[in-house]
Protein backbone atom coordinates (compact mmCIF):
# COMPACT_ATOMS: atom_id res chain seq x y z
CA UNK A 1 0.00 0.00 0.00
CA UNK A 2 2.64 2.92 -1.10
CA UNK A 3 -0.30 4.96 -2.43
CA UNK A 4 -3.25 4.98 0.36
CA UNK A 5 -5.10 7.78 -0.91
CA UNK A 6 -5.21 8.08 -4.56
CA UNK A 7 -7.83 10.61 -6.12
CA UNK A 8 -9.28 9.46 -9.50
CA UNK A 9 -9.76 11.79 -11.98
CA UNK A 10 -13.28 11.55 -12.59
CA UNK A 11 -14.09 14.97 -14.15
CA UNK A 12 -12.82 13.49 -17.35
CA UNK A 13 -15.32 10.25 -17.05
CA UNK A 14 -18.52 12.38 -15.98
CA UNK A 15 -17.84 14.57 -19.66
CA UNK A 16 -17.68 11.45 -21.49
CA UNK A 17 -20.90 10.15 -19.41
CA UNK A 18 -22.71 13.35 -20.58
CA UNK A 19 -21.13 13.35 -23.93
CA UNK A 20 -22.82 9.68 -24.45
CA UNK A 21 -26.41 10.63 -23.18
CA UNK A 22 -26.36 13.26 -25.73
CA UNK A 23 -25.28 11.50 -28.46
CA UNK A 24 -27.25 8.34 -28.18
CA UNK A 25 -30.45 10.68 -28.05
CA UNK A 26 -28.82 12.60 -31.72
CA UNK A 27 -28.07 9.37 -33.14
CA UNK A 28 -31.74 7.91 -31.98
CA UNK A 29 -33.11 11.39 -33.56
CA UNK A 30 -31.53 11.13 -36.91
CA UNK A 31 -32.26 7.01 -37.02
CA UNK A 32 -36.47 7.87 -36.76
CA UNK A 33 -35.79 10.58 -39.07
CA UNK A 34 -34.12 8.42 -41.91
CA UNK A 35 -36.47 5.67 -41.07
CA UNK A 36 -39.26 8.02 -41.85
CA UNK A 37 -37.77 9.22 -44.96
CA UNK A 38 -37.61 5.07 -45.66
CA UNK A 39 -41.00 4.77 -45.52
CA UNK A 40 -42.27 8.10 -46.54
CA UNK A 41 -40.08 9.45 -49.34
CA UNK A 42 -41.43 13.45 -48.83
CA UNK A 43 -39.23 13.46 -46.20
CA UNK A 44 -36.36 14.45 -47.44
CA UNK A 45 -37.91 18.12 -47.92
CA UNK A 46 -36.03 18.06 -51.27
CA UNK A 47 -32.97 19.27 -49.45
CA UNK A 48 -29.60 17.50 -49.97
CA UNK A 49 -28.70 17.82 -46.50
CA UNK A 50 -30.87 15.75 -44.92
CA UNK A 51 -31.23 13.16 -47.72
CA UNK A 52 -31.12 9.84 -46.55
CA UNK A 53 -27.62 9.35 -48.11
CA UNK A 54 -25.91 12.29 -46.30
CA UNK A 55 -27.62 11.39 -42.85
CA UNK A 56 -27.44 7.88 -42.81
CA UNK A 57 -23.41 7.94 -41.90
CA UNK A 58 -24.50 10.56 -39.61
CA UNK A 59 -26.87 8.12 -37.70
CA UNK A 60 -24.43 5.48 -37.98
CA UNK A 61 -21.56 7.44 -36.39
CA UNK A 62 -23.52 9.43 -33.84
CA UNK A 63 -24.52 5.62 -32.68
CA UNK A 64 -21.74 3.69 -32.93
CA UNK A 65 -18.75 6.05 -32.85
CA UNK A 66 -20.04 9.32 -30.81
CA UNK A 67 -22.69 7.55 -28.07
CA UNK A 68 -21.12 4.13 -28.25
CA UNK A 69 -17.21 5.37 -28.57
CA UNK A 70 -18.46 7.67 -25.66
CA UNK A 71 -19.98 5.47 -23.25
CA UNK A 72 -16.77 3.32 -24.15
CA UNK A 73 -14.11 5.84 -23.57
CA UNK A 74 -15.77 6.93 -20.29
CA UNK A 75 -16.47 3.65 -18.50
CA UNK A 76 -12.58 2.48 -19.78
CA UNK A 77 -11.26 5.36 -18.27
CA UNK A 78 -13.39 4.58 -14.90
CA UNK A 79 -12.46 0.95 -14.65
CA UNK A 80 -8.98 1.15 -15.58
CA UNK A 81 -8.48 3.89 -12.41
CA UNK A 82 -10.53 1.65 -10.15
CA UNK A 83 -8.93 -1.87 -10.71
CA UNK A 84 -5.73 -0.35 -11.01
CA UNK A 85 -5.83 1.75 -8.08
CA UNK A 86 -3.97 4.04 -10.06
CA UNK A 87 -4.66 7.55 -11.21
CA UNK A 88 -5.16 8.28 -15.09
CA UNK A 89 -1.25 9.01 -16.70
CA UNK A 90 -0.49 11.74 -18.14
CA UNK A 91 -2.70 13.90 -16.09
CA UNK A 92 -5.92 16.06 -16.72
CA UNK A 93 -4.32 17.58 -19.84
CA UNK A 94 -3.92 14.63 -22.03
CA UNK A 95 -7.35 13.60 -20.53
CA UNK A 96 -9.16 16.66 -21.73
CA UNK A 97 -7.50 16.19 -25.03
CA UNK A 98 -8.79 13.12 -25.94
CA UNK A 99 -12.36 14.11 -24.44
CA UNK A 100 -12.65 17.36 -26.61
CA UNK A 101 -10.66 15.92 -29.93
CA UNK A 102 -13.27 13.50 -29.39
CA UNK A 103 -16.15 15.30 -29.59
CA UNK A 104 -14.60 17.82 -31.95
CA UNK A 105 -13.93 14.77 -34.98
CA UNK A 106 -17.71 13.52 -33.81
CA UNK A 107 -19.17 17.15 -35.09
CA UNK A 108 -16.24 17.48 -38.18
CA UNK A 109 -16.93 14.15 -39.20
CA UNK A 110 -21.09 14.75 -39.24
CA UNK A 111 -20.18 18.55 -40.64
CA UNK A 112 -19.03 16.74 -43.46
CA UNK A 113 -21.21 13.99 -44.39
CA UNK A 114 -24.27 16.38 -44.51
CA UNK A 115 -21.98 18.90 -46.81
CA UNK A 116 -21.79 15.58 -48.99
CA UNK A 117 -17.85 14.59 -48.52
CA UNK A 118 -17.41 10.97 -47.75
CA UNK A 119 -15.05 8.31 -48.56
CA UNK A 120 -17.50 5.94 -49.32
CA UNK A 121 -16.32 3.27 -47.29
CA UNK A 122 -19.26 1.50 -44.27
CA UNK A 123 -18.46 2.77 -41.25
CA UNK A 124 -15.21 4.51 -42.53
CA UNK A 125 -16.71 7.61 -44.02
CA UNK A 126 -14.58 10.41 -43.16
CA UNK A 127 -12.07 11.69 -45.18
CA UNK A 128 -7.99 11.45 -44.54
CA UNK A 129 -8.31 14.93 -42.75
CA UNK A 130 -10.43 13.33 -40.22
CA UNK A 131 -8.81 10.81 -40.22
CA UNK A 132 -5.23 11.92 -39.27
CA UNK A 133 -6.84 13.64 -36.33
CA UNK A 134 -8.38 10.39 -35.01
CA UNK A 135 -5.18 8.98 -35.37
CA UNK A 136 -3.84 11.33 -32.64
CA UNK A 137 -6.84 11.69 -30.43
CA UNK A 138 -6.11 7.66 -30.48
CA UNK A 139 -2.82 7.55 -29.73
CA UNK A 140 -3.55 9.96 -26.56
CA UNK A 141 -5.82 7.80 -25.66
CA UNK A 142 -3.55 4.63 -26.08
CA UNK A 143 -1.03 6.30 -23.88
CA UNK A 144 -3.32 7.09 -21.28
CA UNK A 145 -4.89 3.76 -20.68
CA UNK A 146 -1.71 1.68 -20.92
CA UNK A 147 0.41 4.37 -19.08
CA UNK A 148 -2.21 3.62 -16.10
CA UNK A 149 -2.10 -0.17 -16.37
CA UNK A 150 1.70 0.18 -16.22
CA UNK A 151 1.71 2.39 -13.01
CA UNK A 152 -1.05 0.30 -11.71
CA UNK A 153 -0.92 -0.91 -7.73
CA UNK A 154 -2.41 -3.96 -8.21
CA UNK A 155 -0.52 -6.35 -9.41
CA UNK A 156 -3.16 -8.08 -11.52
CA UNK A 157 -4.83 -6.82 -14.80
CA UNK A 158 -8.46 -7.35 -14.25
CA UNK A 159 -9.85 -9.04 -17.55
CA UNK A 160 -12.28 -5.89 -18.34
CA UNK A 161 -9.11 -4.09 -19.12
CA UNK A 162 -7.88 -6.80 -21.25
CA UNK A 163 -10.98 -6.19 -23.48
CA UNK A 164 -10.59 -2.45 -23.16
CA UNK A 165 -7.32 -3.08 -24.20
CA UNK A 166 -7.97 -4.88 -27.27
CA UNK A 167 -10.80 -2.81 -28.37
CA UNK A 168 -8.20 0.23 -27.91
CA UNK A 169 -5.36 -1.39 -30.31
CA UNK A 170 -7.32 -3.11 -32.93
CA UNK A 171 -9.12 -0.20 -33.43
CA UNK A 172 -5.87 1.98 -34.09
CA UNK A 173 -4.38 -1.12 -36.71
CA UNK A 174 -7.83 -1.41 -38.11
CA UNK A 175 -8.89 2.57 -38.40
CA UNK A 176 -5.05 3.29 -40.11
CA UNK A 177 -4.55 0.28 -42.72
CA UNK A 178 -8.22 0.78 -43.91
CA UNK A 179 -7.82 4.61 -44.00
CA UNK A 180 -4.58 4.54 -45.93
CA UNK A 181 -5.19 6.73 -48.90
CA UNK A 182 -2.98 9.44 -50.68
CA UNK A 183 -4.96 13.10 -50.59
CA UNK A 184 -4.81 15.02 -53.95
CA UNK A 185 -3.79 17.88 -51.95
CA UNK A 186 -3.17 18.64 -48.67
CA UNK A 187 -5.44 21.69 -49.11
CA UNK A 188 -8.28 19.09 -50.81
CA UNK A 189 -10.42 16.90 -48.58
CA UNK A 190 -10.48 14.23 -51.53
CA UNK A 191 -8.71 11.54 -51.40
CA UNK A 192 -7.77 8.27 -53.11
CA UNK A 193 -7.55 4.56 -51.15
CA UNK A 194 -3.98 2.92 -51.88
CA UNK A 195 -6.21 -0.28 -52.07
CA UNK A 196 -8.33 -1.45 -55.65
CA UNK A 197 -10.60 -3.66 -56.41
CA UNK A 198 -10.97 -6.82 -54.20
CA UNK A 199 -8.20 -6.24 -52.57
CA UNK A 200 -9.94 -2.99 -51.20
CA UNK A 201 -13.37 -4.63 -50.35
CA UNK A 202 -11.53 -7.32 -48.59
CA UNK A 203 -9.56 -4.17 -46.37
CA UNK A 204 -12.77 -2.30 -46.01
CA UNK A 205 -15.04 -5.47 -44.69
CA UNK A 206 -11.92 -6.84 -42.31
CA UNK A 207 -12.18 -3.54 -40.96
CA UNK A 208 -16.31 -3.09 -41.14
CA UNK A 209 -16.51 -6.16 -39.49
CA UNK A 210 -13.83 -6.01 -36.75
CA UNK A 211 -15.20 -2.96 -36.01
CA UNK A 212 -18.03 -5.24 -34.91
CA UNK A 213 -15.88 -7.10 -33.12
CA UNK A 214 -13.46 -5.12 -31.23
CA UNK A 215 -15.57 -1.87 -31.41
CA UNK A 216 -18.81 -2.84 -30.34
CA UNK A 217 -18.45 -6.07 -29.19
CA UNK A 218 -14.44 -6.51 -27.02
CA UNK A 219 -15.35 -3.18 -25.73
CA UNK A 220 -18.67 -3.54 -24.55
CA UNK A 221 -17.41 -6.61 -22.72
CA UNK A 222 -14.83 -4.65 -20.76
CA UNK A 223 -18.43 -2.76 -19.84
CA UNK A 224 -19.62 -6.60 -18.77
CA UNK A 225 -17.03 -7.56 -17.05
CA UNK A 226 -16.94 -4.96 -14.40
CA UNK A 227 -20.24 -3.01 -14.57
CA UNK A 228 -22.49 -6.75 -13.48
CA UNK A 229 -20.58 -8.20 -11.18
CA UNK A 230 -20.88 -4.55 -9.69
CA UNK A 231 -24.49 -4.27 -10.29
CA UNK A 232 -25.11 -7.98 -8.96
CA UNK A 233 -22.59 -7.44 -6.09
CA UNK A 234 -21.42 -10.79 -6.93
CA UNK A 235 -17.78 -11.84 -8.43
CA UNK A 236 -17.73 -13.01 -12.15
CA UNK A 237 -19.58 -16.62 -12.51
CA UNK A 238 -15.81 -17.98 -13.52
CA UNK A 239 -13.01 -16.11 -14.19
CA UNK A 240 -11.31 -18.75 -15.99
CA UNK A 241 -14.06 -18.71 -19.23
CA UNK A 242 -13.75 -14.77 -19.01
CA UNK A 243 -9.63 -15.35 -19.93
CA UNK A 244 -10.77 -18.31 -22.44
CA UNK A 245 -13.75 -15.73 -23.46
CA UNK A 246 -11.36 -13.04 -24.26
CA UNK A 247 -8.21 -15.09 -25.97
CA UNK A 248 -11.28 -17.30 -28.34
CA UNK A 249 -12.81 -13.85 -29.27
CA UNK A 250 -9.99 -12.21 -30.12
CA UNK A 251 -8.26 -14.93 -31.99
CA UNK A 252 -11.42 -15.61 -34.04
CA UNK A 253 -13.21 -12.36 -35.17
CA UNK A 254 -10.47 -11.03 -36.99
CA UNK A 255 -10.50 -14.00 -39.58
CA UNK A 256 -14.20 -13.61 -39.83
CA UNK A 257 -14.93 -10.09 -42.33
CA UNK A 258 -14.73 -12.40 -45.49
CA UNK A 259 -17.99 -13.29 -44.76
CA UNK A 260 -19.41 -10.02 -46.40
CA UNK A 261 -18.58 -10.86 -49.41
CA UNK A 262 -19.94 -13.96 -50.22
CA UNK A 263 -20.38 -14.11 -53.98
CA UNK A 264 -18.41 -11.78 -54.95
CA UNK A 265 -14.74 -11.88 -57.09
CA UNK A 266 -13.32 -12.49 -53.80
CA UNK A 267 -11.78 -15.91 -53.74
CA UNK A 268 -13.69 -18.75 -52.76
CA UNK A 269 -11.45 -20.34 -50.39
CA UNK A 270 -11.11 -16.82 -48.93
CA UNK A 271 -15.32 -16.63 -48.57
CA UNK A 272 -15.08 -19.76 -46.94
CA UNK A 273 -12.53 -18.94 -44.41
CA UNK A 274 -14.72 -16.00 -42.61
CA UNK A 275 -17.85 -18.44 -42.93
CA UNK A 276 -15.98 -21.01 -41.03
CA UNK A 277 -14.51 -18.48 -38.43
CA UNK A 278 -17.43 -16.63 -37.95
CA UNK A 279 -18.95 -20.39 -37.20
CA UNK A 280 -16.57 -20.59 -34.42
CA UNK A 281 -17.44 -17.59 -33.07
CA UNK A 282 -20.23 -19.24 -31.33
CA UNK A 283 -18.32 -20.97 -28.68
CA UNK A 284 -16.94 -17.56 -27.51
CA UNK A 285 -19.87 -15.42 -27.83
CA UNK A 286 -21.88 -17.51 -26.13
CA UNK A 287 -19.20 -18.65 -23.40
CA UNK A 288 -19.21 -15.26 -22.41
CA UNK A 289 -22.89 -15.14 -22.47
CA UNK A 290 -23.21 -17.47 -20.23
CA UNK A 291 -20.50 -15.98 -18.14
CA UNK A 292 -22.23 -12.76 -17.89
CA UNK A 293 -25.75 -14.22 -17.15
CA UNK A 294 -24.54 -16.56 -14.61
CA UNK A 295 -22.96 -14.22 -12.21
CA UNK A 296 -26.40 -13.37 -11.42
CA UNK A 297 -26.74 -16.61 -9.71
CA UNK A 298 -27.61 -15.98 -6.23
CA UNK A 299 -28.78 -12.90 -7.25
CA UNK A 300 -31.27 -13.27 -9.80
CA UNK A 301 -33.95 -11.54 -7.18
CA UNK A 302 -32.16 -8.15 -7.70
CA UNK A 303 -33.75 -8.40 -11.46
CA UNK A 304 -37.46 -7.43 -9.95
CA UNK A 305 -36.02 -4.53 -7.83
CA UNK A 306 -33.63 -2.94 -9.74
CA UNK A 307 -34.64 -1.96 -13.52
CA UNK A 308 -30.65 -0.80 -14.13
CA UNK A 309 -29.71 -4.69 -13.59
CA UNK A 310 -32.21 -5.43 -16.04
CA UNK A 311 -30.69 -3.48 -18.46
CA UNK A 312 -27.39 -4.92 -18.39
CA UNK A 313 -28.69 -8.68 -18.26
CA UNK A 314 -30.98 -8.33 -20.88
CA UNK A 315 -28.24 -6.60 -23.13
CA UNK A 316 -26.53 -10.09 -22.52
CA UNK A 317 -29.18 -11.77 -23.82
CA UNK A 318 -29.15 -9.82 -26.94
CA UNK A 319 -25.27 -10.39 -27.22
CA UNK A 320 -26.34 -14.64 -27.44
CA UNK A 321 -29.21 -13.54 -29.43
CA UNK A 322 -27.18 -11.93 -32.33
CA UNK A 323 -24.40 -13.54 -32.23
CA UNK A 324 -26.21 -16.42 -32.80
CA UNK A 325 -27.72 -15.02 -35.64
CA UNK A 326 -24.55 -13.32 -37.17
CA UNK A 327 -23.08 -16.63 -37.46
CA UNK A 328 -26.35 -18.25 -39.46
CA UNK A 329 -26.09 -15.30 -41.53
CA UNK A 330 -22.48 -16.01 -42.77
CA UNK A 331 -23.62 -18.89 -44.01
CA UNK A 332 -23.58 -18.93 -47.87
CA UNK A 333 -26.67 -20.66 -48.17
CA UNK A 334 -28.32 -18.17 -45.75
CA UNK A 335 -26.56 -15.38 -47.21
CA UNK A 336 -27.76 -15.82 -50.31
CA UNK A 337 -31.35 -15.41 -49.04
CA UNK A 338 -30.47 -12.40 -46.33
CA UNK A 339 -27.60 -10.44 -48.10
CA UNK A 340 -28.52 -6.83 -49.27
CA UNK A 341 -32.22 -7.31 -47.22
CA UNK A 342 -33.64 -5.41 -44.65
CA UNK A 343 -33.14 -8.85 -42.39
CA UNK A 344 -29.22 -7.48 -42.07
CA UNK A 345 -30.81 -4.08 -40.87
CA UNK A 346 -32.54 -5.77 -38.27
CA UNK A 347 -29.64 -8.09 -37.31
CA UNK A 348 -27.62 -5.08 -36.73
CA UNK A 349 -29.73 -3.46 -34.40
CA UNK A 350 -30.60 -6.15 -32.63
CA UNK A 351 -27.11 -6.31 -31.55
CA UNK A 352 -26.95 -2.39 -31.68
CA UNK A 353 -29.93 -1.44 -29.52
CA UNK A 354 -30.49 -4.37 -27.77
CA UNK A 355 -26.53 -5.37 -26.62
CA UNK A 356 -24.59 -1.81 -26.85
CA UNK A 357 -26.93 0.50 -26.28
CA UNK A 358 -28.78 -1.65 -24.13
CA UNK A 359 -25.49 -2.23 -21.35
CA UNK A 360 -24.53 1.30 -22.14
CA UNK A 361 -27.72 2.23 -20.52
CA UNK A 362 -27.04 -0.38 -17.30
CA UNK A 363 -23.50 1.03 -16.71
CA UNK A 364 -24.89 4.80 -17.12
CA UNK A 365 -27.53 3.91 -14.61
CA UNK A 366 -25.03 2.68 -12.44
CA UNK A 367 -22.22 5.55 -12.78
CA UNK A 368 -24.31 8.52 -12.29
CA UNK A 369 -25.36 8.55 -9.20
CA UNK A 370 -21.37 7.30 -8.32
CA UNK A 371 -19.96 9.95 -10.10
CA UNK A 372 -21.93 12.48 -9.05
CA UNK A 373 -22.09 11.46 -5.32
CA UNK A 374 -26.19 10.85 -4.85
CA UNK A 375 -27.84 8.37 -2.84
CA UNK A 376 -29.51 7.28 -5.71
CA UNK A 377 -31.40 7.63 -9.12
CA UNK A 378 -33.96 10.01 -8.92
CA UNK A 379 -36.86 7.74 -10.06
CA UNK A 380 -36.23 3.60 -10.32
CA UNK A 381 -39.87 3.84 -11.84
CA UNK A 382 -39.09 5.81 -14.80
CA UNK A 383 -35.87 3.39 -15.09
CA UNK A 384 -38.51 0.38 -15.54
CA UNK A 385 -40.56 2.44 -18.19
CA UNK A 386 -37.13 2.94 -19.69
CA UNK A 387 -36.52 -0.50 -20.01
CA UNK A 388 -39.97 -1.65 -21.08
CA UNK A 389 -40.72 1.37 -24.06
CA UNK A 390 -36.73 0.32 -25.53
CA UNK A 391 -37.60 -3.34 -25.40
CA UNK A 392 -40.99 -3.45 -27.05
CA UNK A 393 -39.15 -0.70 -29.76
CA UNK A 394 -36.98 -3.87 -30.17
CA UNK A 395 -38.80 -6.17 -30.53
CA UNK A 396 -41.02 -3.75 -33.27
CA UNK A 397 -37.81 -3.01 -34.79
CA UNK A 398 -36.23 -6.64 -35.41
CA UNK A 399 -39.27 -8.35 -36.07
CA UNK A 400 -40.58 -6.19 -39.19
CA UNK A 401 -37.02 -5.97 -40.34
CA UNK A 402 -37.31 -9.99 -40.11
CA UNK A 403 -40.48 -10.22 -41.81
CA UNK A 404 -39.39 -7.09 -44.63
CA UNK A 405 -35.84 -9.17 -45.34
CA UNK A 406 -36.77 -12.41 -45.92
CA UNK A 407 -39.94 -11.40 -47.82
CA UNK A 408 -37.14 -9.08 -49.75
CA UNK A 409 -34.77 -12.24 -50.64
CA UNK A 410 -38.03 -14.57 -51.72
CA UNK A 411 -39.57 -11.69 -54.25
CA UNK A 412 -35.69 -10.99 -55.29
CA UNK A 413 -35.03 -14.83 -56.11
CA UNK A 414 -38.33 -16.00 -57.75
CA UNK A 415 -38.70 -17.10 -61.51
CA UNK A 416 -42.26 -17.50 -63.36
CA UNK A 417 -43.08 -20.19 -65.28
CA UNK A 418 -40.75 -18.97 -68.40
CA UNK A 419 -37.71 -18.17 -65.68
CA UNK A 420 -38.44 -14.57 -66.03
CA UNK A 421 -38.24 -12.55 -62.59
CA UNK A 422 -41.20 -12.96 -60.72
CA UNK A 423 -41.40 -9.28 -59.16
CA UNK A 424 -39.75 -6.17 -59.95
CA UNK A 425 -37.83 -4.48 -57.35
CA UNK A 426 -39.85 -1.50 -57.06
CA UNK A 427 -42.81 -4.27 -56.30
CA UNK A 428 -40.83 -5.46 -53.58
CA UNK A 429 -40.18 -1.47 -51.91
CA UNK A 430 -43.92 -1.75 -52.41
CA UNK A 431 -44.50 -4.99 -50.14
CA UNK A 432 -42.14 -3.72 -47.51
CA UNK A 433 -43.70 -0.53 -46.81
CA UNK A 434 -45.75 -1.71 -44.10
CA UNK A 435 -42.65 -2.80 -42.19
CA UNK A 436 -40.57 0.31 -42.39
CA UNK A 437 -43.17 2.03 -40.84
CA UNK A 438 -43.54 -0.55 -37.96
CA UNK A 439 -39.50 -0.23 -37.80
CA UNK A 440 -40.32 3.32 -38.16
CA UNK A 441 -42.45 2.99 -34.66
CA UNK A 442 -39.75 1.01 -32.82
CA UNK A 443 -37.74 3.58 -33.45
CA UNK A 444 -39.61 6.01 -32.04
CA UNK A 445 -40.61 3.83 -28.61
CA UNK A 446 -36.62 3.31 -28.35
CA UNK A 447 -36.14 7.56 -29.26
CA UNK A 448 -38.61 8.40 -26.44
CA UNK A 449 -37.10 5.67 -23.65
CA UNK A 450 -33.71 7.36 -23.94
CA UNK A 451 -35.54 10.66 -23.40
CA UNK A 452 -37.12 9.81 -19.92
CA UNK A 453 -33.53 8.29 -19.37
CA UNK A 454 -32.07 11.70 -19.55
CA UNK A 455 -34.81 13.15 -18.15
CA UNK A 456 -34.24 10.67 -14.81
CA UNK A 457 -30.87 11.44 -15.23
CA UNK A 458 -30.44 15.01 -14.95
CA UNK A 459 -33.35 14.98 -11.83
CA UNK A 460 -30.79 11.98 -10.40
CA UNK A 461 -28.11 15.37 -10.22
CA UNK A 462 -30.49 17.83 -9.73
CA UNK A 463 -32.95 16.98 -7.12
CA UNK A 464 -32.84 17.71 -3.56
CA UNK A 465 -34.38 14.02 -3.06
CA UNK A 466 -31.12 12.42 -4.40
CA UNK A 467 -28.32 14.29 -2.06
CA UNK A 468 -26.62 12.38 0.23
CA UNK A 469 -24.14 13.96 2.96
CA UNK A 470 -21.77 15.76 1.87
CA UNK A 471 -18.28 13.75 1.08
CA UNK A 472 -14.92 14.64 3.41
CA UNK A 473 -12.78 14.41 0.67
CA UNK A 474 -12.48 17.24 -2.07
CA UNK A 475 -14.92 17.46 -4.77
CA UNK A 476 -14.06 15.58 -7.71
CA UNK A 477 -11.80 13.42 -5.44
CA UNK A 478 -12.53 9.64 -4.46
CA UNK A 479 -10.24 7.51 -1.90
CA UNK A 480 -8.88 4.64 -3.33
CA UNK A 481 -10.68 1.67 -2.87
CA UNK A 482 -14.12 2.81 -3.38
CA UNK B 1 3.93 18.07 -11.10
CA UNK B 2 2.37 15.51 -13.68
CA UNK B 3 -0.59 17.99 -14.44
CA UNK B 4 1.77 20.65 -15.02
CA UNK B 5 4.24 19.18 -17.36
CA UNK B 6 1.25 17.02 -19.14
CA UNK B 7 -0.47 20.57 -19.23
CA UNK B 8 2.49 22.19 -20.92
CA UNK B 9 3.37 19.32 -23.49
CA UNK B 10 -0.56 18.96 -24.38
CA UNK B 11 -1.08 22.66 -24.73
CA UNK B 12 2.40 23.14 -27.00
CA UNK B 13 0.80 19.95 -29.31
CA UNK B 14 -2.44 21.54 -29.69
CA UNK B 15 -1.42 25.14 -30.42
CA UNK B 16 0.86 23.48 -32.99
CA UNK B 17 -1.92 21.84 -34.55
CA UNK B 18 -4.15 24.71 -34.61
CA UNK B 19 -1.22 26.07 -36.64
CA UNK B 20 -1.90 23.31 -39.15
CA UNK B 21 -5.35 23.88 -39.34
CA UNK B 22 -4.69 27.56 -40.08
CA UNK B 23 -2.63 26.62 -43.25
CA UNK B 24 -5.16 24.38 -44.31
CA UNK B 25 -7.71 26.90 -44.20
CA UNK B 26 -5.73 29.31 -45.86
CA UNK B 27 -5.37 27.72 -48.86
CA UNK B 28 -8.35 25.36 -48.42
CA UNK B 29 -9.63 24.04 -52.29
CA UNK B 30 -12.93 22.91 -51.02
CA UNK B 31 -15.14 23.89 -47.79
CA UNK B 32 -14.79 21.24 -46.43
CA UNK B 33 -11.19 21.75 -45.55
CA UNK B 34 -11.37 25.22 -45.32
CA UNK B 35 -14.27 24.75 -42.32
CA UNK B 36 -12.02 21.79 -40.83
CA UNK B 37 -8.62 24.18 -40.48
CA UNK B 38 -10.56 27.26 -39.03
CA UNK B 39 -12.09 25.05 -36.53
CA UNK B 40 -9.35 23.30 -35.63
CA UNK B 41 -7.37 26.72 -34.85
CA UNK B 42 -10.80 27.79 -32.74
CA UNK B 43 -10.37 24.96 -30.96
CA UNK B 44 -6.41 24.85 -30.17
CA UNK B 45 -7.55 28.93 -29.28
CA UNK B 46 -10.04 27.11 -26.56
CA UNK B 47 -8.01 24.17 -25.37
CA UNK B 48 -5.47 26.35 -24.60
CA UNK B 49 -7.27 29.32 -22.95
CA UNK B 50 -9.15 26.27 -20.56
CA UNK B 51 -5.68 24.68 -19.93
CA UNK B 52 -4.49 28.07 -19.02
CA UNK B 53 -7.73 28.85 -17.15
CA UNK B 54 -7.01 25.39 -15.31
CA UNK B 55 -3.40 26.51 -14.64
CA UNK B 56 -4.23 30.22 -12.49
CA UNK B 57 -7.44 27.99 -10.70
CA UNK B 58 -4.95 25.64 -9.12
CA UNK B 59 -2.51 28.60 -7.99
CA UNK B 60 -5.02 30.48 -6.58
CA UNK B 61 -6.89 27.57 -5.11
CA UNK B 62 -10.60 27.99 -7.45
CA UNK B 63 -12.93 26.03 -8.85
CA UNK B 64 -10.06 23.36 -10.72
CA UNK B 65 -7.96 22.44 -7.46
Amino acid sequence: MSNPAITYNEDVVRKFVIAGMFWAVVAFLVGVYIAAELAWPEANLGLSFVNFGRLRPVHTSAAIFAFGGSVLIGTSFYVVQRTCRARLFGGEALADFVFWGYQFFIVMAALSYVMGFSQGQEYAEPEWHLDVWLTVVWVAYAVIFVGTLLKREEPHIYVANWFYLAFILTIAVLHVVNNAAIPISMYSAKSYAVYAGVQSALIQWWYGHNAVGFFLTAGFLGMMYYFIPKQADRPIYSYRLSVVHFWSLVFMYIWAGPHHLHYTSLPDWTQTLGMVFSLMLWMPSWGGMINGLMTLSGAWDKLRTDPALRFSVTAVGFYGMSTFEGPVLSIRDVNALAHYTDWIVGHVHSGTLGWNAFISFGAIYYLVPVLWQRSGLYSTRLVAWHYWISTLGIVLYISSMWVAGIMQGLMWRAYDAFGFLQYSFAESVNAVHPYYVIRWMGGVMFFVGALIMVYNLVMTVRSSSTSRAAPDYPAGAIAAGE
Amino acid sequence: MEDDLSGFIVGVMVALLGLVGLVMASGAYDNAIFIFGLSLAGFAVLFDIGLIRRHFDRRSGGPHV
